[in-house]
């Protein structure tokens, strides 16, 4: 027997139990229905940290760290290095780079520019007639998207701030717009004890309103041009064995294509560089972990739907018992026979397939707009995202799940013996 | 041609031993009419499922067109069956749920048979019983009468040579019966076909060039009718319906 006939002959014998095939398809249908809408959910929400993270740090650059000792068994002496390091108790240090791995890492091809990690955080910030506050202080980079409420950083001078709202607040501006033009004053300690601190009066140019990311480390330090950080930096090492050498350094690249061949190139000469990928990689974890979870749970009504499948077709294999002996005493091979019910189990698994997830595009599509407005989400941002080659997967997945459950029932129909399946009652 | 020779079939093991064919030899030239008869339980259907290959008896042979349909693989006897032999049951057993002509096409796919061809031939096929008006009816909506002449339209669409009928017209009044057994007659008179049928009814019998009456799984007789030469049947191979 021909498969297409084969094939037809199933999709018919299906239409003559509609309800029961229906409701069997329906139980699949709940798995594809959340299969699909996890699929979407998880594609959307990869979208939406990339945007998030695009906006949030700058894809062309990468952050390099010395690679550290194995510092796993602290009870182990370790041989001393002259290079600079941050000791702290019990056995653990930190190493630093050096002038002259910067040096090198600059030569490498598609480096951009590279620029170290200056440590050093403010001993206060204040404003005439203001009270003094500790802050954080970092470079300033014109690449990185910032939602500002006041001014910007586009004209950014050697003696100019960006400030976080809060600041704006603290340091008594009666709003965003009366901060910009004002002076503020930074104050850093002096790396030996009795030097006096370092004072820098800085205009504010630029007020920025709370980064999304700064719940999951982002920034709320005062942004200061790169230059007067470096020297503050160096004020506040001075003459101690650290001077010159960096916690890390940041890279930039010349181009996005070229970000994963600088992190190979700066890993193969023994430093840790990360992309800003990396650096959000764990927001994507977090998305794929959650994802797996609600496929889980598609899976697991899949896998009930799998005895539904098994049931309805060993149901099916009694009640056209004689008509399977009739097949059998025309001629019709056990291969066919086995096959006639496997595909009939394929047809149940396409509905279904089909069947759940046309239902989860239309309810995704329909929900869209509306988590979109409760989220608070950009203007043309869809947290589910239905991927053309998910339905594929899903439908077909799901038919050979479902041929894989009529393999037993195909096999009865198929081991029938024809006489007695055409004894008369 | 179909010889029979030593055909013997058990049911169960040693003690409840059951003998449903016992040592049945005969033979059936080709085009003939054959009547099997007996009472209810003497094997006659176990004897037509064993001539069929649909069974397999422990010995014996049953051999068509000098084959031993009972040594051959389940495949090739599958073959032969959709090749060959066509059956037509008391109950008809037609698919209740589909239309006439999806019922008659079935032999015809399972033979392989391409599509375009199949289309001429299930026609043709219903056409003969008169049921080419009700090509697209629902096989269930058709009277006994009409079930059955269904049932030999897919009997003869394979244009077989040899067809099996286990009490054809058991289930039909005498009238409708008739209209039945005149079909059988005509297609077998007409193309020369093999006709097997078992019967309880001494005057299907009659009709038969040859009746061959069991008892307790044993042959009892074989009569061939006087009025009818079988030796003149020759084997014309078959033309169309
Ligand atoms: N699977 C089986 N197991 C045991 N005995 C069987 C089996 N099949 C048939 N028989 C027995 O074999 C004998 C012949 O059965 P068969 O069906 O050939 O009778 P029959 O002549 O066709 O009768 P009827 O006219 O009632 O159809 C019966 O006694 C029956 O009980
Ligand atoms: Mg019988």
């Amino acid at each position: 027997m021909k498969v297409t006939d084969t094939i037809r002959r199933a999709g018919r014998s299906l239409r003559n139990a509609k309800a029961r095939t229906l409701l069997t398809s329906l139980a699949i249908g709940v798995g594809a229905f959340t299969i699909i809408l996890s699929l979407a959910a998880g594609a959307g929400g990869r979208q939406y940290a990339q945007d998030i993270v695009a906006s949030n740090t700058n894809v062309l650059e990468l952050y390099v760290q010395p690679k550290q000792d194995d510092q796993s068994d602290s009870s182990k002496p370790k041989e001393y290095s002259e290079d600079p390091s941050i000791s702290y108790g019990g056995g653990f240090s930190l190493k630093l780079l050096q002038q002259s791995d910067i040096d090198k890492i600059e030569k490498i091809d598609g480096v951009e520019d590279i620029t170290p990690v200056y440590n050093v955080s403010a001993k206060y910030v204040t404003r005439e007639g203001q009270k003094k506050y500790q802050a954080s202080i970092e470079s300033f980079t014109s690449t990185l998207k910032q939602e500002y409420v006041a001014g910007n950083g586009d004209t950014m001078g050697a003696n100019d701030v960006v400030i976080p709202e809060a600041f704006r607040e603290v340091l008594g501006f009666v709003d965003n717009s009366a901060a910009i033009g004002q002076n503020v004053t930074v104050a850093v300690d002096g790396a030996t004890l009795g030097a006096p601190d370092k004072v820098v009066t800085l205009k504010v140019v630029g007020v920025v309103g709370e980064s999304a990311l700064a719940s999951i480390g982002g920034s709320a330090g005062l942004q200061l041009n790169k230059d007067i950080v470096k020297e503050l930096y160096q004020y506040s090492q001075a003459g101690t064995p650290n001077e010159n050498a960096y916690t890390g350094a940041t890279v930039t690249a010349i181009s996005e294509s070229k970000v994963q061949d600088i992190k190979t190139a700066i890993n193969s000469q023994g430093y840790e560089a990360q992309t800003a990928e990396d650096l959000m990689g764990f927001i994507f974890q977090f998305i794929n972990v959650l994802q797996g979870i609600l496929i889980g749970f598609g899976a697991l009504a899949v896998l009930t739907s799998i005895f539904g499948i098994i049931n309805t077709q060993y149901i099916s294999v009694l009640e056209r018992t004689q008509q399977i002996g009739l097949m059998k005493a025309l001629g019709m091979r056990r291969r066919d026979v086995g096959r006639l019910f496997k595909f009939e189990a394929a047809w149940i698994g396409f509905l279904g397939g089909a069947l759940g997830s046309g239902l989860a595009f239309i309810a995704g599509t329909a929900a869209n707009p509306w988590i979109r407005d409760t989220l608070n989400l950009g203007d043309d941002t869809n947290l589910l995202i239905f991927e053309p080659w998910s339905f594929v997967a899903v439908i077909v997945g799901l038919m050979l799940v479902s041929i894989g459950a009529g393999i037993l029932p195909a096999r009865k129909a198929a081991r029938l013996d024809p006489i007695e399946a055409l004894r008369t009652e | 041609m179909i010889e029979v020779t030593q055909l013997t079939k058990t049911y169960g093991k040693k003690h409840n031993i059951f003998t449903a064919l016992d040592d049945v030899s005969f033979t059936i030239p080709d085009g003939a009419s054959v009547a099997i008869l007996g009472k209810s339980g003497s094997g006659k259907s176990t004897l037509m499922h064993a001539m069929s290959g649909l069974d397999r008896p422990q010995t014996g042979k049953v051999v068509i067109d000098g084959e031993d349909i009972l040594t051959l693989k389940t495949k090739a006897v599958d073959k032969f069956r959709a090749t060959k032999m066509s059956f037509i049951f008391q109950s008809f057993f037609i698919q209740a749920n589909e239309n006439c002509y999806d019922n008659v096409s079935l032999p015809l796919e399972i033979a392989n048979v391409p599509l375009k061809e199949r289309r001429k031939r299930v026609t043709d096929a219903l056409e003969s019983v008169e049921l080419g008006d009700k090509i697209k009816s629902k096989a269930k909506n058709l009277s006994g009468g009409q079930k059955q002449r269904l049932a030999i339209a897919r009997a003869i669409v394979n244009k077989p040579q040899i067809i099996f009928a286990d009490e054809p017209t058991g289930n039909l009044d005498s009238a409708t019966g008739e209209k039945v057994e005149d079909i059988l007659f005509g297609y077998n008179k007409k193309n020369g076909v093999t006709l097997i049928i078992v019967t309880h009814d001494p005057d299907l019998a009659r009709k038969c060039d040859m009746q061959i009456n069991v008892k307790d799984g044993k042959i009892e007789s074989i009569r061939e009718s006087k009025t009818k030469s079988i030796a003149n049947v020759t084997k014309k191979g078959v033309s169309t319906v």
